[in-house]
């Protein structure tokens, strides 16, 4: 004979699995946010690879700033020679000719004066920055070569200097990645505390939705009120684990696509890199950094998401039995919910700061942890003792809310009626059952 | 099969004392019925007997053993609201339900089907509870409260909210089960259904047990003090009886009238009045007074004495 808690375990996490919209959501979950992220970078690079826009008419008065305007203008902007009116060629951008005209008085050369670029529709914020720094360096360049400044100090004044960031490591340094980790930690602080609300909410609509059809009355006659809490919790929660780690695989799966997929679109040439260079040296030639996510992330992660739900679900479990309808939850959801947004109002001072004490500390309390720590866990080498001693509190937390939670659960699923205020509800928690 | 035996019990919640004091017996092979208006404290007491609650003194036992989660495995409930998981199928919602029981996964699995074929439903195994029409789903239930074939059985409010098919259904199983020797526990404060149904009675007002016994020992203790009348013709004598003080009449209709003889009445007197006054008299009976009576008289003289306690 099963333990009541195995059974009511499996048929919560059976009856979710299969349903069709879990399994919607977890498989297209991802495709939604991977186009979510990535329409908006691919419409934008669509839009600047305009080369099919009208050319530019110049109106170039110092006659020898064109050639060099249309050498870098290149495909993207088609600089031509204006050969009629000002008036015309308002005429003629208006007609659609051109995309605009461009008119460049004969004083930039001394210094003074400034550009101006006429068209007929406003807006491409890349637009105006590139026409910006195009004028800008044709008029710089010409002025060098009419003081006849050395090849020297001109290679100076285009010169630019970067600084590369390294990180010093037992293992010798490497390059440091701050931003990509950064990135991460966002990316997994903000999955844990969207995975613990999302399923602390489902535990608590399927809490109401037992006591509002009021089946739970023959649930409790048949098995302890702290035994189908418990199965509930598990179940949704094994459920939640099932859609996380299909979306971990998903998501390395994707990371070990990218790099083959990137390569077919990068020319190996193009940043001087030999073509049968590794995918590697070409990917870092281009500047592109695929993360690699280390395990031991990935699996505190799982542990620390585990320990948040359980100890979150329990308490919406709490609120979800003290009444009828899920309207009625919202003044309860404060006490549960503010715990879980707090740790989202201090990512930014984490992010900045991620070995120090106030980090350190609320990374350490219960409520706060799963994302915290994760997310310092993301950033910054977190010893494993610190990660083992803080999922241990979270998991000695879980103790006292279940404990909590089912106190207040075994009296508010008999209680019809007007829902309680906070305070009632904390009463019932010294109520004998 | 076995007793029931609530001993003494208390259970006060906040500042209400739900139940107070409350001992009855019931045994196998006959119905108690529970009575009782509501807030009379039924469903208290019946959540004490599931174990969903524990009294806070006093003792619920049956089979000689305090009751527990094994005393719920014997257990058949049919709560007085009821209510399934709207998305589960039918077959599965059942065999989960037995399994909660203690039932093997198997032995629900069959003992489903039967009852399905028994309730000849079992086109429905595999359609969602929610696709259900109201009576197909009181069904489900009833097969819910039997499936695991429990020795202890308490339906509240049984007949609130079913259909006339299902009435009968449910009364049927009722009576089968009786004759199995199966412990029954009916609650109700619909009077005339547990006078059809019950074999004993406890009735119960404001949390306390106010009478208890056997129905028909119940009802020869109040006497046959009750007459029933079928007539044609003026109606009006009845309001001169009521009047002058010999009857009260608990109802009335054009035909017909049932009243209680009041004052040292004789039926004879009755009848006279009623011969004298209408065209014809087709009904002249003296019974014993219907439960519903009885009822009034105790809870209103417990109600009269609290009263009078309360002024002192």
């Amino acid at each position: 004979m099963h333990h009541p808690i195995w059974i009511i375990f499996k048929s919560e996490f059976l009856r979710r699995v299969r349903s069709k919209a879990f399994i919607l959501a977890t498989l297209l979950a991802p495709v939604g946010m991977v186009a979510l992220f990535a329409l908006p970078a691919v419409f934008t690079f669509m839009a600047l690879d305009g080369s099919d826009d009208e050319p530019i008419a110049v109106v170039d008065e110092s006659n020898r700033l064109l050639p060099s305007l249309q050498a870098r203008g290149g495909e993207r902007f088609r600089f031509v020679e204006a050969t009629a009116s000002r008036e015309a060629l308002a005429d003629s951008v208006h007609a659609g000719v051109y995309s605009g005209y461009l008119v460049l008085p004969e004083t930039l050369l001394q210094g003074e004066g400034q550009a101006v670029f006429y068209r007929a529709e406003g807006g491409g914020v890349t637009t105006q920055a590139r026409m910006q720094s195009l004028v800008n360096q044709t008029v710089q360049d010409q002025r060098l070569a009419d003081e006849e400044v050395p090849a020297a100090i001109e290679s100076i004044l285009a010169s630019s200097t970067s600084v590369e960031m390294r990180r010093l490591t037992e293992a010798g340094d490497q390059a440091d990645q701050t931003f990509v980790y950064s990135l991460i930690g966002y990316v997994l602080a903000f999955t844990i505390y969207f995975a613990v609300f999302i399923y602390g909410q489902y535990v608590m609509q399927g809490v109401i939705e037992e006591k509002s059809s009021r089946v739970v009355e023959i649930v409790v006659s048949s098995v302890r009120p702290f035994q189908l809490l418990m199965g509930k919790v598990l179940g949704i929660g094994a459920m939640g684990l099932v859609q996380m780690i299909t979306w971990g695989v998903l998501v390395a799966g994707a990371l070990a696509a990218a790099g083959p997929v990137l390569m077919l679109f990068i020319d190996p040439a193009s940043y001087n890199v030999a073509p049968d260079a590794s995918q590697e040296a070409v990917l870092d030639a281009a500047g592109i950094t695929i993360p690699s996510l280390p395990l031991s992330l990935l699996f505190w992660t799982l542990l620390f998401f585990l320990g948040g739900y359980l100890l979150y679900a329990s308490l919406f479990a709490a609120v979800g039995s003290a009444v009828e309808r899920v309207q009625d939850a919202q003044s309860l959801m404060y006490p549960v919910f503010i715990p879980l947004l707090i740790p989202l109002l201090v990512l930014g001072v984490v992010i900045e700061d991620p070995n120090g004490t106030l980090s350190t500390v609320l990374s350490f309390i219960p409520l706060f942890a799963p994302i915290l720590m994760v997310l310092r866990a993301a950033l910054t080498d977190v010893a494993t003792w610190e990660l083992i001693a803080s999922w241990s509190l979270v998991a000695l937390s879980f103790v006292a809310t279940i404990w909590i939670a089912s106190r207040i659960y075994r009296v508010g699923i008999f209680m019809y009626g007007k829902p309680p205020s906070l305070r009632e509800l904390l009463r019932w928690i010294t109520y004998r059952p | 099969m076995a007793t029931l035996i609530v001993d003494h019990v208390h259970k006060t919640y906040g500042d209400t004392k739900a139940v107070n004091d409350v001992s009855f017996t019931a045994e196998p092979g006959r119905i108690l019925g529970v009575l009782g208006p509501n807030g009379a404290g039924k469903t208290s007491t019946i959540r004490m007997i599931t174990n969903m609650t524990i009294p806070d003194a006093g003792s619920v036992t049956y089979d000689g053993r305090t009751v527990g989660p094994w005393s719920q495995r014997r257990l058949g409930y049919l709560p007085e609201e009821r209510g399934l998981y709207k998305d589960l199928r039918v077959r599965e919602q059942l065999v989960y339900l037995g399994q909660l029981k203690g039932m093997h996964q198997k032995e629900a699995e069959a003992r489903t089907q039967h009852w399905l074929e028994r309730f000849e439903a079992a086109g429905w195994g595999d359609m969602k509870t929610d696709e259900l029409s109201k009576g197909m789903q009181q069904k489900v239930q009833f097969i819910a409260t039997l499936l695991h074939d429990p020795s202890l059985l308490i339906f509240d409010e049984p007949f609130s909210g079913l259909d006339p098919i299902n009435s009968d259904l449910l009364r049927d199983i009722i009576l089968e089960l009786r004759r199995d020797d199966r412990t029954i526990l009916f609650a109700s404060h619909r009077m005339e259904q547990v006078e059809q149904l019950c074999d004993d009675i406890c009735l119960m007002a404001k949390g306390q047990v106010v009478l208890e016994g056997a129905l028909r020992e119940i009802k020869q203790q109040f006497g046959k003090n009750t007459i029933i009348v079928g007539f044609e013709g003026d109606d009006a004598f009845l309001d001169q009886l009521e009047a002058a003080g010999a009857v009260r009449i608990h109802t009335r209709s054009t035909h017909r009238a049932e009243m209680r003889l009041l004052n040292g009445t004789s039926p004879r007197a009755v009848l006279n009045a009623t011969l004298e006054a209408v065209d014809e008299l087709h009904h002249f009976e003296r019974v014993e007074p219907p439960l519903s009576e009885i009822f009034v008289d105790v809870v209103g003289r417990t109600q009269s004495e609290e009263r009078t306690s309360v002024a002192a």
